[in-house]
C-alpha cells in the first residue's frame, strides 16, 4: 500500500480501500437484480396473470360450460353485438334455476337477486385500464376464439385471468393475427384445433374475412 | 395598423385593445399562455429539488401492481332493448315559454348524457339551441332541491308527499274561494286538461299565467291587427326582403332554430331567394351579425323608424295604409338612407318580403308591421297566421298585477305557484315577496329550493324533463311529447301530477294523465302500438295548426294609431338620460340556468363575457361619459338602482346600453349565486325591457370580466414580418361579386405554391374532413356547449377563464368589421362575422412533430388524435398550434365533482386529468362506433353516418363532416365549392377543416366586395 496518497481524491481511510472492487460489484450487481425485478416481477405476466378473486357465487364455468355444454353464448350473449361481453343477468341464471337445484344453498345470493331486483355483484377478472376501449363484437365476429384471451374457462372451477391482457400482448396478434385466428363458427370452441398448419389457416382466414388489425395508438387509445 | 388583416378596405378585429394595437394587447397576445410568469416562480433549493426526485424514484415502481378490485353488477331482469353499454335514444321534448322544443336524447346505461335535436319536429329539425343543450347538466345538478320542505315561524321541516296530500286535501276544499295558482306559461294538454278539472271543481279559485320573457307585446298587437290574437309564423324561405325592428328571429324567438334554418338555406348561392336582411335595433343579436344592412338606433324610436317606412312607401310607393295608420305616421321622419332604401326595397319585393317587430316594442308598434305587410301583400307569404291557444287569456303583466294585488289586499288564502321564480322576476314594484307574507299558505313547485321558494310556506321538489311524463306544442302548433328517460331521482313532481295530486286524485301517474289527455284527441292512441309510435317519433303528424287568412280590423288599428302618436313623440337618450334595454340573457335566458355551470362559462355570443353580466356601451358613448371596460357604475333610473360593470363594445346605438336580465341571484346554487348583476331590479311594470331616463355614475370601483374576446388570438400580429403574411380569416364577398367571379374567396389570399421535402402520405381509404360553412354561421355557441357535454370537457370558473384557460374545444370567434379609415379613436359602429374554431386535424400537424413522447399523432384515417395516457403535459403541441385550438387540464378540474354530477359524463370518452392536453377528437368515439359496426356488418360506411356533436346541434347545419375521399359525400363537394378556403393554409399544415366565404347581399353592390354601407362610414347611421 505504498501509494502517493496525495493522488487520492477521496478521503475514506485507507483500510477501506479494499472493499472498493465489493462495492463495484454490488451496485452493479443491485443496479442489475433491481431491472430484473421491476422487469419480471411488475410486469402483467406476474401481476395480473392466474387472478383468481373469490366471486359472490361459486359459479363453475368447469361444470356449466365443461360438464354441461353450454355455449358461452348462452349467457354472454351481447359479445357479437357489443363492446362488452355483459355477465348475465340473474334472470338467465333462473332461466334453469327456478326448477334446478332450487334448495341449493350456493344459489341463495341469485334467488334472493331475482327476487329482489338487487344485482349480484360479481368481482371482475378481466379488467382494462378505463382509457382502453376494448370491443368484443370487432374480435369475436372475426375469427378470435374465446380461449385465446379467456384460457379454458371450460376446465376453471374458479375463473382466473389466464393472460397477461397487457398492450404488448395485444399487439402480437395485432401485428401477427395469422397466429391465432380461426373459422368464425368455432369462436366459441375452447378446445379446437386447426386441422391443418395455423399460419397457413390464418393467412387465408386473414383473405376472406379482409382482417387488418390496426396498431396505431387510436385503435384501442381513444 | 399593417399588421391587421385588411382586404378589401375593410378590418377585421375582435376588440378595441387589438384594434388600437395598445400595448398591454400586444404583450398579451405574444405570450403562449398569458398570465404566467414562469420567471417570477420562486427558484427551488437543492433540499426540495432532492425530496421531489426522491418521491418519484420511490413511487416509480408502485405503478405497475394491480389496480383495486372492479365489480360488475349486472342486472337482475334485463329489459329487452338493453345491450349493457350500448346507448339507447329516446324522443322527448323540454317546454320553455310555452313552446315544446322536440328534442332525441342519448341513454347510456340508463342515464340520459346527451341531448340531440329531434329531426322530426319542425321547430328543431334535428338542431338544438345551447341552453336547450344545457339542460342535460340541471338534471345531474347537486344543488337541485331533494326534499319537500314546509317552513313556518322561522322553521323548517321535512316532509313527505303523504304529509303534503292530506294538507292539500282540506286546503283546497271546498268551492276554493281563495285559492290562487300562478302557473308558468304552457301549451301541455295534459295540464291545460288538469287545469280545466281544477277550475271546474274549485269554481272560487283562479289561475293565473305569468312569464318574465312575455311575448304579449307581438299578441296584443295581432289583437290590435285582426281584432283578436293570432299567433305570426315568420317564412323567411318564402321572401326576398327580411326587415327586423328590434327583432332577432334567429335566436330569441321560439321557433328561433327553424327561422335560421329556413334563412340559411334561402341564402344559398346556387340557388335560393337570397334574401336581403335588414335590421334595425339598439343593441347588438345575432340577426344583426347577419345583417346585410344595419340601422343602430335607440328602441325608443324604433316606432318612428318604422313610421318613417311607412310615409315613405305611402308617399314614394303608392303602398298605402288604412288611413288612421297612414295619419299617424305621415309625420314621422327619420334620417337615414336605410329608411328610403329599405322602403324602395320592400316596394320592389311586394308580397315577397316580411317585416318582423320584436317583443321589446309595443303593441302598436307590432300592429303597424301587421298593416305594412297587409299592405304589402306578405301576409299569406312572408307571413302566416294562425289561431292562439288561449285568445282569452289576460296578458301576462295584467296577471301577475292582479294576483300580487289580491295578494296584498289578503284575499288570496292559498297559492300555489307551479314553476317560475316570481320572487326573483315579477316586476319588484309590484312586491311580490311582502305581498306572499299576507297569504295564508303557499306552495311552490321548484326545481331548485330558490328565492321563491325560499318565501314560500312549502316548498315541493320539481321533476326535471327529462325526468318527467308531458307534452307540448311547438311553435306552429305539432303536438309533442315528452317522456321521461329516468325516475325521478328526488321524488319531484311535474306540475301536471302536482295539480292532481292537489286535486286529491288516486292515479297520479304523469304516463297515465298523459296517455289520458292523448286518448281524448287521438283516440286510436287507446292502442298500445299507436301509442308506443307515438312515443317513438316524439311528435304527432300532421298535428301543426291550421293557417287562418286574418283581415285588417279598423277600429283596432285606429287604436293603435292612436297610441302609436304618442310613441312617435319620445325623446332621444342623451347623455345624461340613457336608455338601458333589458333583454333575456343568451345562456341563462331569465335566470332558470343560472346553476347550471356550462351555460355559464360559456361565452355571451357578442360580448364574449363568461360568468358575469355588463353594461354594454357603445365606444362613443363611452368616452363621451370617460367610461373603459371593467369600470363599475351605478345605474339609475327612477328609484332604482344597480351597480354593474361597465363593456365596451361597438354597434349599440349612442346613448344605449344594455344589461341582460337573469344574473345576481341569490338562491340559485353553488355555481349561480352572486354570479352577475340582478337587471330585474331595474324593470318596472310599465317598463319590462326598456328603460329610460337611465343615469350612470361612477363608483370608482373596479370589476375584472372574465371574457374570451382577446384569448386564443391567432398569432398574426405583432411582428412585422408576420404582419407582412396575415391572411384574411374570415373571408366575405358579395354576392353580385361571387357570381361575376367565383374564384374571388381563394383569391383574396395569395398562396405561394406549397411544398415539401418529403413524399405527401398516401392518404387511402375512409379520411375524415370536416367543411364550416361561415355562410351559414349565426354564432349561437350551440356547437360549443354539445361538444362540451358529448365530450366530458370541464369546467375552470371564472379566474380560471380570466387566465385564458377555458377548455371549451371548438369555440366561435367574433371579428368585428370596420372600413379601413375608421381608426381606434373613431370607431363606433361595426358589423360582427363569426367563425367556430375547432381542431383543423392538420395532415402536416406542427403539433405532432414536437411532441416529446408521442402523445399526439396521426390515424390512418386523418385524425389528429390525442392518447391521454402518454401525455406528460410539455404544452410544446399548444406552443406551435396555429389554430391555438388546444386545451390543457391545468388542474385536475373533476376532482371536486359530486357524485351526482359525474353521472352525466359520457363513458365513451375518457376523462382527462391534470397535466393533460386536450382537443377536438373529430368525435373520435362516435367514428369507431360506427366504423366497428359497419364493419362487423360487413358494409361500407354510408355518407352522413357519422355526425359530430357540433355538426349534430348546429341549426343552421352550418358544419358538415365526413369522408373527403368519397367524391360523392357533402364534405368532399363542399370542399370543392368554389367559396372553399383553409385557413392559414399558407403555412403548408393542410387542414381537414375547410372554410367556406360568407356571401352579404347589400342593396347598393359594386363597392368592391364591401357591404355597400356608405352611410355607416360617414356616420350617419347612428341615430
Amino acid at each position: 500500500m505504498a501509494e502517493d496518497k496525495s493522488r487520492h481524491f477521496y478521503v475514506f481511510p485507507e483500510w477501506t480501500w479494499i472493499l472498493r472492487p465489493g462495492i463495484a460489484v454490488a451496485v452493479l450487481g443491485g443496479a442489475l437484480y433491481v431491472s430484473l425485478v421491476v422487469y419480471f416481477g411488475f410486469s402483467p405476466k406476474t401481476t395480473d396473470v392466474g387472478y383468481a378473486p373469490e366471486q359472490p357465487v361459486p359459479y363453475s364455468h368447469a361444470l356449466h360450460v365443461g360438464q354441461l355444454g353450454l355455449d358461452c353464448r348462452y349467457c354472454h350473449n351481447t359479445v357479437d353485438r357489443a363492446a362488452f361481453a355483459a355477465v348475465p343477468p340473474t334472470q338467465t341464471c333462473m332461466n334453469c334455476h327456478s326448477t334446478i337445484r332450487t334448495q341449493s344453498e350456493k344459489l341463495i345470493p341469485v334467488r334472493s337477486s331475482y327476487a329482489t331486483g338487487m344485482p349480484v355483484e360479481w368481482v371482475q377478472v378481466h379488467d382494462l385500464p378505463d382509457y382502453v376501449y376494448f370491443n368484443h363484437s370487432a374480435h369475436v365476429l372475426r375469427g378470435v376464439g374465446c380461449v385465446t384471451c379467456h384460457g379454458r374457462v371450460d376446465s376453471m372451477e374458479v375463473v382466473y385471468q389466464a393472460q397477461p391482457l397487457s398492450m404488448g400482448w395485444c399487439l402480437n396478434c395485432h401485428r401477427n393475427p395469422e397466429r391465432y385466428l380461426r373459422p368464425v363458427e368455432f369462436v366459441t370452441k375452447l378446445d379446437w384445433v386447426p386441422e391443418e398448419d395455423q399460419l397457413a389457416l390464418g393467412k387465408r382466414l386473414r383473405e376472406t374475412y379482409n382482417i387488418n388489425p390496426r396498431t396505431d395508438c387510436y385503435t384501442c387509445h381513444r | 395598423m399593417s399588421s391587421l388583416r385588411e382586404g378589401a378596405g375593410v378590418r377585421y378585429w375582435r376588440s378595441l385593445d387589438e384594434l388600437a394595437q395598445t400595448p398591454e394587447f400586444r404583450a398579451m397576445a405574444e405570450r403562449e399562455f398569458p398570465g404566467e410568469d414562469f420567471d417570477r416562480l420562486p427558484p427551488a433549493t437543492r433540499r426540495q429539488f432532492l425530496k421531489v426526485i426522491g418521491a418519484s424514484l420511490g413511487l416509480a415502481g408502485l405503478t405497475a401492481c394491480r389496480w383495486p378490485k372492479q365489480e360488475i353488477v349486472p342486472f337482475a331482469h334485463r329489459p329487452d332493448d338493453r345491450t349493457p353499454g350500448v346507448p339507447n335514444e329516446y324522443a322527448t321534448s323540454m317546454e320553455l315559454g310555452g313552446v315544446a322544443l322536440g328534442m332525441v336524447v342519448t341513454s347510456f346505461d340508463g342515464r340520459p348524457i346527451k341531448a340531440e335535436g329531434n329531426p322530426r319536429h319542425p321547430d328543431s329539425l334535428g338542431a338544438l339551441s345551447a341552453i336547450a343543450q344545457g339542460t342535460v347538466l340541471q338534471m345531474y345538478d347537486p344543488d337541485r332541491s331533494r326534499r319537500l320542505l314546509y317552513r313556518k315561524g322561522g322553521q323548517e321541516y321535512v316532509k313527505t308527499w303523504e304529509e303534503f296530500g292530506a294538507f292539500a286535501r282540506e286546503r283546497f276544499a271546498g268551492s276554493g274561494e281563495g285559492v290562487a295558482v300562478l302557473a308558468e306559461p304552457s301549451s301541455s294538454e295534459a295540464l291545460r286538461g288538469q287545469r280545466k278539472r281544477f277550475l271546474s271543481r274549485l269554481t272560487g279559485a283562479r289561475w293565473y299565467e305569468y312569464d318574465p320573457l312575455s311575448r304579449d307585446n307581438e299578441r296584443e298587437g295581432t289583437r290590435f291587427a285582426f281584432g283578436r290574437p293570432l299567433r305570426i309564423h315568420p317564412h323567411l324561405d318564402r321572401v326576398r326582403v327580411i326587415a327586423c325592428f328590434d327583432a332577432d328571429p334567429f335566436f330569441e324567438h321560439p321557433a328561433a332554430l327553424r327561422l335560421a334554418r329556413r334563412f340559411v338555406e334561402a341564402r344559398r348561392p346556387e340557388g335560393g331567394l337570397m334574401p336581403r336582411l335588414w335590421v334595425a335595433e339598439s343593441v347588438h343579436s345575432l340577426t344583426g351579425g347577419r345583417a346585410d344592412r344595419r340601422l343602430a338606433l335607440p328602441s325608443s324610436q324604433v316606432p318612428r323608424a318604422l313610421a318613417a317606412v311607412a310615409r315613405r312607401l305611402a308617399e314614394a310607393h303608392d303602398i298605402l295604409l288604412p288611413e288612421s295608420l297612414r295619419r299617424t305616421c305621415a309625420g314621422a321622419s327619420f334620417d337615414a338612407d336605410f329608411i328610403s332604401d329599405l322602403a324602395r326595397d320592400l316596394a320592389e319585393h311586394r308580397g315577397e318580403g316580411v317585416i318582423l317587430v320584436g317583443p321589446r316594442q309595443a303593441p302598436e308598434v307590432h300592429a303597424l308591421a301587421l298593416a305594412l305587410n297587409g299592405a304589402l301583400g306578405n301576409a299569406g307569404a312572408g307571413v302566416t297566421y294562425t289561431e292562439e291557444l288561449d285568445p282569452d287569456r289576460p296578458t301576462h303583466q295584467a296577471a301577475i298585477t292582479e294576483l300580487v294585488g289580491r295578494m296584498g289586499s289578503g284575499e288570496v288564502k292559498t297559492l300555489l305557484v307551479l314553476g317560475g321564480n316570481p320572487v326573483y322576476d315579477a316586476p319588484r314594484h309590484l312586491g311580490f315577496a311582502e305581498a306572499l307574507a299576507k297569504v295564508g299558505e303557499s306552495v311552490h313547485l321548484g326545481l331548485y329550493d330558490d328565492e321563491t321558494s325560499r318565501s314560500c310556506g312549502w316548498h315541493l321538489p320539481r321533476a326535471h324533463h327529462l325526468e318527467a311524463w308531458g307534452d307540448g306544442h311547438a311553435f306552429d302548433g305539432t303536438w309533442t311529447f315528452q317522456q321521461p328517460l329516468i325516475a325521478p331521482l328526488f321524488a319531484g313532481r311535474s306540475p301536471t301530477e302536482l295539480v292532481a295530486t292537489v286535486l286529491g286524485d288516486q292515479a297520479v301517474d304523469g304516463h297515465d294523465l298523459l296517455r289520458a289527455a292523448v286518448a281524448e284527441r287521438l283516440p286510436e292512441t287507446a292502442a298500445e302500438e299507436p301509442w308506443r309510435e307515438l312515443l317513438h317519433d316524439g311528435t304527432a303528424v300532421g298535428s301543426a295548426w291550421v293557417e287562418v287568412t286574418a283581415r285588417l280590423d279598423g277600429a283596432g288599428l285606429d287604436q293603435a294609431a292612436d297610441s302609436l302618436g304618442d310613441r312617435l313623440g319620445m325623446p332621444e337618450p342623451t347623455a345624461e338620460a340613457l336608455e338601458l334595454v333589458l333583454p333575456p340573457d343568451s345562456k341563462v335566458y331569465d335566470g332558470r340556468y343560472a346553476n347550471n355551470a356550462w351555460l355559464q362559462e360559456l361565452p355571451d355570443a357578442i360580448t364574449k363575457i363568461t360568468w358575469d353580466n355588463a353594461l354594454v356601451l357603445s365606444p362613443r358613448t363611452a368616452r363621451e361619459l370617460s367610461l373603459a371596460s371593467g369600470d363599475v357604475v351605478r345605474v339609475r333610473v327612477g328609484e332604482d338602482a344597480v351597480q354593474a360593470p361597465v363593456w365596451v363594445l361597438p354597434g349599440l346605438a349612442a346613448y344605449c346600453g344594455t344589461l341582460a336580465l337573469g344574473y345576481g341571484r341569490t338562491a340559485a346554487g353553488k355555481v349561480g349565486d352572486g354570479v352577475g348583476v340582478d337587471a330585474y331590479a331595474l324593470r318596472s311594470s310599465g317598463a319590462m325591457h326598456l328603460r329610460t331616463g337611465v343615469t350612470l355614475e361612477r363608483t370608482g370601483r373596479h370589476h375584472t370580466l372574465a371574457t374570451t374576446q382577446n384569448h386564443w388570438a391567432i398569432d398574426t400580429l405583432g411582428f412585422e414580418a408576420r404582419s407582412e403574411r396575415s391572411r384574411e380569416l374570415v373571408r366575405e364577398a358579395t354576392v353580385e361579386r361571387f357570381r361575376e367571379e367565383p374564384a374571388v374567396f381563394t383569391e383574396m389570399v395569395e398562396q405561394p405554391p406549397l411544398s415539401q421535402l418529403w413524399e405527401p402520405f398516401p392518404y387511402e381509404g375512409e379520411q375524415w374532413g370536416m367543411a364550416i360553412d361561415l355562410n351559414a354561421c349565426i354564432g349561437c355557441n350551440a356547437c360549443t356547449v354539445a361538444c362540451q357535454a358529448e365530450n366530458n370537457v370541464p369546467v375552470v370558473g371564472r379566474e380560471q377563464v380570466i387566465r385564458q384557460r377555458e377548455m371549451h374545444w371548438i369555440r366561435v370567434d367574433r371579428y368585428f368589421k370596420t372600413p379601413h379609415e375608421v381608426g381606434p379613436a373613431d370607431v363606433d359602429d361595426a358589423e360582427m362575422v363569426f367563425q367556430p374554431v375547432p381542431c383543423m386535424h392538420c395532415e402536416n400537424a406542427p403539433c405532432e412533430e414536437v411532441c416529446p413522447v408521442g402523445a399526439t399523432q396521426h390515424t390512418p384515417d386523418g385524425l389528429n388524435a390525442m392518447a391521454y395516457n402518454r401525455c406528460i403535459g410539455t404544452r410544446y403541441c399548444s406552443n406551435n398550434c396555429p389554430y391555438k385550438v388546444r386545451r390543457f387540464n391545468f388542474f385536475n378540474y373533476h376532482r371536486h365533482l359530486a357524485e351526482l354530477s359525474k353521472m352525466q359524463m359520457n363513458p365513451e370518452v375518457t376523462v382527462r386529468s391534470r397535466g393533460v392536453m386536450e382537443k377536438c377528437t373529430y368525435c373520435i368515439q362516435r367514428i369507431e362506433n360506427v366504423r366497428i359496426t359497419a364493419h362487423n356488418e360487413r358494409r361500407p360506411i354510408e355518407d352522413g353516418e357519422i355526425v359530430t356533436a357540433c355538426a349534430q346541434t348546429c341549426p343552421t347545419r352550418a358544419i358538415t363532416f365526413g369522408n373527403v375521399n368519397d367524391p360523392e359525400s357533402a364534405v368532399a363537394k363542399l370542399r370543392q365549392d368554389p367559396r372553399a378556403y383553409t385557413i392559414l393554409g399558407e403555412l403548408n399544415v393542410r387542414p381537414r377543416t375547410h372554410y367556406l366565404g360568407r356571401l352579404q347581399n347589400p342593396v347598393e353592390a359594386g363597392h368592391d366586395g364591401e357591404t355597400g354601407n356608405a352611410d355607416r362610414a360617414h356616420g350617419k347611421e347612428s341615430a
